[in-house]
């Protein structure tokens, strides 16, 4: 049986709360609030193994270029990656991809000073029998110009992920207040 | 308040496949549903998860844009809810799909959404975003997903989810 109602008896009387206590299975992990000086890369390691997805969300922005955000596992930065994307701009649609890059991009691309964001969620993230799949929703828009994009990054590696690194394609820095946050999901 | 998710049922397929993955008995005291999906089928080319409810394939309609990796196209596919890779793709790899049907319970027609993708180390990759609607005012008791035939192979997996808001 489930609780369902905590009771406390203080000064002020009897006050009691209605909750449901058995079922939180979307917990925060760890988040990231990138500081003045800017960061290069965000990672979160030693990622606990007892949930069963992972739930990545992002806000950034940066101070130079058209860059997209990359999520790299476990530290793997070689050629171990696929990506496919689904985007719309506002005037057309279209999709592309890279295969076998070292860029898994889970983000589109905005310009200078625009703030793009992305949720992207990792299935069986600790299966080990599986490769690793991401699936992103993620956009930008910057009134005038902005993308909207359904990304997917396969990463070529039945090991367990215990380490997620985000950081952009072109080595430029997240900027002040770039926010990466990781959720873990119980199955 | 609001509630996250709660795990409701889940589901691994196992060394003979299946070629129904079925959640019954839903309890009907959440809000909504969500479905997770991670599968691959039995077959080598592409195909797709359709949805019945209530052991119902009638009266759903639905509107997509998909992707192919190298083009976008919009139709019009009843029941699917995501994308299912074969076996001619790259091995090991299963699609990340999630299925959301909010008021599940209501006495209206039910309406749902879906964002699917499938991977391969190729051009060939095939991502969806679907509006569904079952016509349908009966409260959802029971889900099934297939494919439009074949099995679902080992190690696919299913999870489903309620989500329940309390004020």
């Amino acid at each position: 049986m489930s609780i369902t109602k905590l009771t406390t008896n203080g000064l002020n009387g009897t006050k009691y709360d209605n909750v449901s206590a058995d079922n939180y299975y979307m917990e925060p992990i760890a988040t990231t609030l990138v500081g003045a000086g800017g960061s290069s890369a965000v990672t979160f390691s030693n990622i606990p193994q007892g949930y069963k997805h992972l739930q990545v969300r992002g806000i950034a922005t940066f101070s130079s270029g058209t860059n997209a955000i990359i999520l790299q596992a476990n530290g793997d930065t070689g050629s171990n990656y696929a990506w496919h994307q689904m985007y719309g701009t506002g005037s057309a649609a279209g999709s592309n991809g890279a295969t076998s890059t070292s860029t898994a991009n889970i983000s589109v691309a905005p310009t200078t000073g625009v703030v793009g964001v992305f949720i992207t969620d990792v299935l069986d993230y600790a299966n080990t029998s599986k490769y690793k799949t991401y699936r992103s929703l993620t956009g930008y828009d910057a009134n005038g110009s902005g993308v909207i994009a359904l990304r997917s990054v396969l990463w070529m590696n039945t090991g367990a992920i215990t380490s997620l690194s985000l950081k952009y394609d072109t080595g430029v820095s997240f900027a002040q207040n770039t926010r990466f946050s990781l959720y873990g999901i119980k199955g | 308040m609001a509630f996250t998710y709660s795990k409701l049922a889940e589901v691994t397929v196992g060394a003979g496949g299946t070629s129904a993955i079925t959640f019954n008995n839903i309890p009907q005291n959440y809000n909504d549903l969500i479905v997770k999906l991670s599968i691959r089928w039995s077959n080598a080319g592409p195909d797709g998860i359709y949805v019945s409810f209530n052991g119902s394939t009638a009266s759903f309609t639905s509107r997509i844009i998909e992707a192919s990796g190298s083009a976008a196209s919009s139709s019009t596919p009843a029941r699917l809810v995501g994308g299912l890779e074969g076996t001619g793709y790259t091995a090991s790899t299963f699609g990340n799909a999630e299925l959301y049907i909010p008021n599940y319970t209501s006495s209206n027609n039910k309406s749902f959404s879906a964002d699917s993708v499938t991977e391969n180390n190729a051009t060939a990759a095939y991502s969806q975003l679907i509006a569904g609607l079952w016509s349908n005012v009966t409260a959802i008791t029971s889900l099934s997903l297939t494919p439009s035939s074949g099995t679902f192979i080992q190690y696919s997996t299913a999870y489903l989810y309620g989500v329940k808001a309390e004020v």
